[in-house]
């Protein structure tokens, strides 16, 4: 009995925990989705590993800082000449230096160069030089790192006699070409071109230009200079808050391209010019506290075909900007102000991700770490700051993942879904919209397929067909909805494409032909005599409509030729291109319509026919009896009744073909476009989780991004389900006892 | 006319015709698949076309359709698809031959069909045998059994040496890969400061220098053998008219299908089948068999249908048994019911995420820090496929198994509890056994669905080709970590990823066809055990 009774208990607790476990189980699927997915929304967070007084004399004041890719070392460049390098854990002092090639000289101002630690100096004697700081890494023997500091001096370029208070300088890689743009004490604008000499007669020599491109400025006063890394741009802030635009190349004289208001009015300076990652983009920031991203978008208007234009605007400081950095690895940027605080962006998605605060003097020198993990500042008291920074997604947000986006170098914003490039520039461009759309577009043609087919189908069988007959056809619906996907994929992408890529028009004429054949074989049945007729047993005599089928299928194969030379000029791809301008990709929509109709017909119609079938005797005696023919019955009294539980049908379907994946994966050419033509392909959600995952690193933007989709897709086909499901149960519980 | 429509005939044969186009459309696509799936094994007829221009073309053809009309041109003109192989002597496989382009087709008894290990199909004449180099007399009659003799021979040896490179080398490196991991574990555990590994390094290490002598000594063989297996060749002629040297031990299996009979071709019908079930794919998976995609798909449905069997019936017994009923255990039951139509996809991100990178990287962090930075649970395998699959058909057998059990007539239970059972014992040796059919069904289901599915396994674990069985002879001989191979992967892999398609396209029907044949047989066995059940206990409740 004590056995009995503890095997009793046991069982009971046994089945409660697993059964509770598992359910437990399947709504952990859920979370773990949506939790993966959660970490795109997060912000960025920093903490301030140091702070310390840099070394202060007479006229250093730091003008640039910067941090070593490890995060062990700082440099500052300052207005004495000197280059010095602290560490970065205690802020002690390793090594300074004076630059030999600056020769007593002061330094002005300094400029960012392309690459991540070269500058350019504007000096108080006339000359620019172009210097980079460098990181020599080794490793000893037990493995620990040894980090070498130095710096290179460029050639100096000389740009007047007087001193300047700007500099800006590229160079292209090999050295062959530099430019210099410099501004004077006196506010004369000079850019100083150098090519290596190409010719046989100039090889081995340097060709030098200079160009006054003073008078273009018409009074205004430049207040900030930059020069972009392909050595195509000159772009000049002024006082007045104008932002001047010139075209060089190493030919022809530089060209006054674009001059535009940057700021939001004529008292408002530039106070800070920069480039984002890739040197396409530039920041501008203003005395107001505006920061704004530009670059030149095509244009057909413009003679160069393309025109500068203000494309983002960030958060706003409070007080004038004085410093930008951008970020080496994504399109961010932080930007420093009067006030001492810093503004993590970033541009493309126009997020604000952090704000930091310094001590409320000004930030004099801003610089991002190499590796985009930390921040390093010198605020006008001489106080250095160096924070770590997690910004695992900045480039994403609701915007950007569901709205049109302006990526660099497009004409305007688009839904874009590209996630890899071939360039370590390369911005990865997230927009859900495409996929979505694929996803509708793909369910809706498999459903303006398998919808008529399926319900008509149901109809059929439950209303006009005797039960033998049903009991043969259900099963093998049933072993329809059993074909795996990757089957149905395979037909349609490597065998119905290609044969229906020649017969379109074929295909076309079928669906019209069809329901005239059948009238014109019901005509003549008919006229059959009757005890023939009477001798098929309840709709054994539509059998006789399967050579009808076949037979129209026929007759359109042979059509196809004819009418495509007849009507469409002998090829309907060419005819379609040159009357509505649509292309014929031939893994398109149809042939998703049609692989996919396959897939959901099974299941529209075993849930329409059992719905259909619920319907009471009684009442399809009835309106018999009283007359009706057995298609009023079926239209006015079974389908009435039955509708919900087709609907719940129709809606079950769509959820299945909104989440496929190997058929669209297979009959598609899966490009992310958006484009309503059922000769296009398309990329769906599912598709794209399938192709995108086995690449996505883990933890990355792309993989959280594709954890959303999913969840996305989740949570549609299970609402969708959900309502089937209801409206199922409620039929089942109406009719069920009649 | 008023009567044709008002009789509603029009509108009830509309229906029916879109009844028989559904039929239509599932018989259609089983007899193209049954059709272009077992054809693939038919030694077809190789035809000779001799060519208006001259030109002499050999191989099998392959279909025949409409050129593409052009305006004005009235006359149908078609043109004939022709398998030439010979890849590498003419690049492509298939040539489009234009059919008012050909003077004369015959089909010559002397055409041999040399199916190659490398470079595919080759159809030519036999001219020549080189022994050593040293030609063998003979006509061609006698070249072609002598050929077959040489085959057979080479065969034999090239079987001894795939044994000795996948099995005996394979295993040589995998006991030299775990003693070098062994030698990193003790060595990471050294550096906790324990000294007793120093003896046992030391002797590991001179283990794995005696298992590289005996890997020398296996390359040896190897070496021997290849030289025997190289040392004939054949010279071959082709149509037009150039010869090739093929060495025999490149050579598969030779035939000359238009001298040959029905039976001997069902013969050799026989010989291709039970290759292609029974053997490793060949060509990056174009030839060959699929004997590994077999094997892991079987495999792979068995850890499913184990995990998934006791806790699917455990959460169904709790929902149908134990949860006391209400609109808790409804909604429950709903969402259960919906799960099953969550698309398939989201599971296996879900795979990916949970069980990869999370269960996996746990486990190797803890358990196989040594073979780190590289993922031994950390990346796809079997075991996360099978219980992403697990998780994927769980609401298929929960909603079976209840299904089963709420279909044993309550008078039964009810008998059982009225000669004093207790809910457990009435459980266990009542309500199980009763819904035991409705059970199997669940299993099978899920089995089928399981079988044909692929989106989830294509990012938790499946590859296009694995070197190795998840099942093998080296300790701990089940390989749980192990990638795999699956019937509905190759399908999408040797259709879409492969390099010759057209090639490659005939063998994927066959793939096909038994992916579908097992899926089918799977789904009719449950539809006809539902079947029983339904009628079983359809009059229980009277």
């Amino acid at each position: 009995m004590k056995r009995r009774r503890l095997e009793e208990i046991i069982v009971r607790w046994t089945v409660t925990l697993g059964g509770v476990g598992v359910i437990l189980c399947i709504a952990l699927i859920i979370f773990f989705i949506a939790l993966e997915a959660v970490p795109l929304w997060r912000g960025a967070s920093a903490s301030l590993t140091g702070t310390f007084e840099v070394a202060q004399r007479d006229g250093a004041v730091p003008l640039a800082v910067g941090i070593d890719e490890y995060g062990e070392i700082t440099y500052t460049v300052s207005g004495d000449g000197a280059v010095s390098f602290y560490s970065a854990k205690d802020g002690s002092l390793m090594s300074s230096r004076l630059l030999e090639r600056l020769e007593g000289a002061g330094v002005a101002a300094v400029t960012p160069v392309s690459g991540q630690h070269g500058y350019a100096l504007a000096t108080d004697t006339g000359f620019v030089l172009p210097i980079e700081i460098k990181f020599l890494v080794s490793f000893d023997e037990g493995g620990r790192r040894n980090i070498e500091p130095w710096v290179y001096e460029g050639d100096p370029v000389r740009v007047s006699d007087g001193p300047l208070v700007l500099a800006a300088y590229a160079s292209d890689e090999e050295g062959g070409r530099a430019v210099t743009a410099a501004v004077t004490a006196a506010g004369a604008l000079i850019v100083v071109s150098e090519a290596a000499g190409d010719s046989i007669f100039t090889e081995g020599e340097t060709l030098t230009k200079r160009y006054d491109l003073t008078p273009a400025l018409r009074g205004s006063l430049p207040t900030q200079i930059a020069v972009d890394d392909f050595i195509e741009n000159i772009y000049l802030g002024t006082n007045d808050g104008r932002l001047f635009q010139w075209h060089i190349n190493d030919k022809a004289n530089p060209s006054l391209e674009a001059v535009r208001d940057a700021t939001p009015s004529r008292s408002v300076p530039v106070t800070a010019l920069g480039f984002l990652l890739g040197g396409r983009s530039l920041v501008v920031g203003d005395a107001a506290g505006g920061v704004s991203v530009w670059f030149s978008v095509e244009d057909r208007a413009s003679p160069s075909g393309r025109s500068l234009m203000r494309v983002h605007t960030l958060s706003p400081h409070d007080a004038p900007v004085t410093r930008l950095a951008p970020s080496f690895r994504n399109r961010g940027l932080i930007s420093g102000d009067a006030a001492g605080k810093i503004i993590v962006h970033h541009a493309t998605s126009e997020r604000k991700l952090l704000e930091l605060v310094s001590d409320g003097t000004p930030i004099a020198a801003l610089a991002f770490a190499p590796r985009a993990d930390g921040i390093v500042s010198v605020t006008g008291s001489g106080t250095q700051y160096v924070w770590a920074l997690d910004n695992p997604h900045p480039e994403v947000s609701i915007k950007t993942l569901f709205g049109k986006v302006w990526y660099e170098g497009y004409p305007r914003p688009e839904y874009v879904w590209q996630s890899t490039g071939g360039t370590d520039e390369f911005e990865p461009k997230f927009s859900l919209t495409p996929l979505a759309y694929g996803t509708l577009k793909g369910t809706f043609y498999a459903l303006l397929i398998a919808i008529p087919l399926a319900v008509l189908s149901a109809i059929c069988a439950s209303q006009f067909m005797h039960p033998s007959f049903r009991a043969l056809i259900k099963p093998v619906i049933e072993i329809m909805a059993a074909l795996p996907s990757v089957v149905l994929g395979f037909l349609a992408g490597l065998w119905l494409a290609p044969l229906i890529e020649n017969y379109i028009p074929g295909v076309i004429l079928w669906f019209i032909i069809m329901p005239p054949l059948i009238l014109l074989s019901v005509f003549l049945w008919r006229l059959l005599p009757k005890d023939f007729r009477l001798r098929f047993r309840d709709g054994g005599e539509l059998f006789f409509l399967i050579p009808v089928v076949i037979g129209g299928v026929l007759m359109c194969y042979w059509l196809n030729g004819p009418i495509q030379s007849g009507f469409f000029a002998g090829d309907y791809r060419e005819w379609l291109f040159d009357t509505f301008g649509l292309r014929y990709d031939q893994r398109n929509a149809l042939i998703v319509g049609f692989a996919m109709g396959f897939a959901v017909i099974p299941i529209i119609f075993t849930i329409s026919e059992d719905a259909l079938s619920y319907v009471p005797r009684h009442l399809i005696s009835g309106s018999l009896a009283l007359g009706a023919t057995r298609w009023q019955t079926a239209l006015r009294v079974v389908l009435p009744t039955a509708s919900p539980g087709i609907f719940s049908a129709i809606m079950i379907g769509l959820g299945r073909a909104a989440g496929e994946t190997m058929i669209v994966l297979m009959a598609t050419g899966n490009t992310p476009i958006m484009d309503w033509s059922i000769f296009d392909g398309f990329r769906t959600l599912s598709a794209n989780i399938a192709v995108e995952i086995p690449e996505a690193p883990h933890g990355g933007t792309l993989y959280r991004v594709l954890f959303l989709a999913a969840f996305l897709l989740f949570v549609v086909t299970f609402l969708i389900n959900t309502v089937a499901e209801v409206v199922r149960m409620r039929i089942k519980k109406k009719y069920g006892n009649m | 006319m008023k009567n044709f429509w008002k009789s509603g005939d029009p509108y009830v044969w509309l229906t029916g015709g879109a009844l028989m186009t559904s039929l239509l459309m599932v018989g259609g696509l089983l007899l193209l698949i049954g059709a272009k799936g077992l054809g693939f094994f038919w030694p077809e007829d190789i035809a000779q076309m001799r060519l208006k221009d001259g030109t002499v073309l050999l191989g099998r053809i392959t279909g025949k359709e409409k050129i593409p009309s052009i305006v004005g041109d009235s006359e149908d003109r078609t043109r004939v698809h022709l398998k030439i192989g010979n890849r590498d002597l003419y690049g492509l496989d298939f040539k489009w031959v234009d059919e008012d382009r050909i003077e004369k087709i015959e089909f010559p008894l002397g055409a041999v069909v040399l199916e190659r290990r490398e470079w595919g199909d080759m159809y030519a004449f036999i001219e020549d045998i080189e022994r050593d180099g040293v030609s063998l007399p003979g006509e061609e009659e006698g070249l072609w059994e002598a050929l077959g003799g040489l085959i057979r021979e080479a065969r034999g040896i090239y079987s001894r040496i795939r044994e000795i490179e996948t099995e005996e080398i394979g295993r040589i490196n995998y006991r030299i890969e775990r003693k070098e991991l062994k030698i990193k574990a003790l060595k990471l555990k050294g550096k906790g400061g324990e000294e007793w590994g120093e003896g046992r390094v030391a002797r590991l290490e001179a283990e794995i220098e005696g298992e590289r002598a005996l890997y020398l000594e296996k390359e040896k063989e190897l070496e021997a053998l290849y030289r025997k297996l190289n040392e004939n060749d054949v010279v071959m002629k082709t149509a037009d008219g150039r010869s090739k040297t093929v060495p025999v031990g490149g050579i598969v299996r030779a035939y000359r299908p238009n001298a040959m009979g029905v039976l001997l071709k069902l013969g050799l019908y026989g010989s291709k089948l039970k290759e292609f079930l029974l053997d490793s794919p060949r060509e990056s998976n174009t030839e060959g068999g699929v004997f590994p995609a077999i094997f892991g798909t079987v495999f792979m449905v068995l850890i499913m249908s184990v995990a998934v069997m006791p806790f699917g019936v455990l959460a169904a017994v709790y929902l149908a048994e134990y949860a006391r009923p209400g609109p808790f255990v409804q909604i429950v039951r709903i969402c259960i019911n919906n799960l099953a139509g969550v698309p398939s996809i989201v599971f296996g991100i879900f795979g990916v995420g949970f069980f990869i990178y999370g269960i996996g990287g746990t486990i190797d962090s803890f358990f196989y820090p040594e073979a780190l930075p590289t993922p031994t649970y950390g990346t796809g395998g079997i075991l996360w496929a099978s219980l992403t699959l697990a998780l994927l058909t769980l609401p298929v057998v929960i909603v079976a198994t209840e299904e089963g059990l709420s279909a044993v007539p309550t008078a039964v239970k009810h008998g059982s509890y009225a000669l004093g059972a207790t809910k457990s014992e009435t459980l266990r040796r009542v309500m199980i056994p009763t819904a035991m059919p409705g059970i199997l069904t669940g299993l099978i289901l899920a089995i089928a669905r399981a079988t044909g599915e692929v989106a989830p396994l294509m990012i938790t674990g499946v590859v296009k080709l694995a070197p190795t069985l998840p099942i093998d002879a080296n300790f701990p001989y089940v390989h749980l970590d192990r990638k795999f191979m699956h019937l509905g992967f190759h399908i999408y892999d040797v259709g879409f990823q492969s390099p010759n398609v057209e090639a490659a396209k005939s063998m994927v029907y066959a793939t096909t066809l038994l992916l579908i044949a097992i899926v089918l047989v799977l789904t009719i066995f449950a539809v006809v055990i539902r079947s029983r059940l339904r009628k079983k206990y359809s009059f229980g409740e009277l």
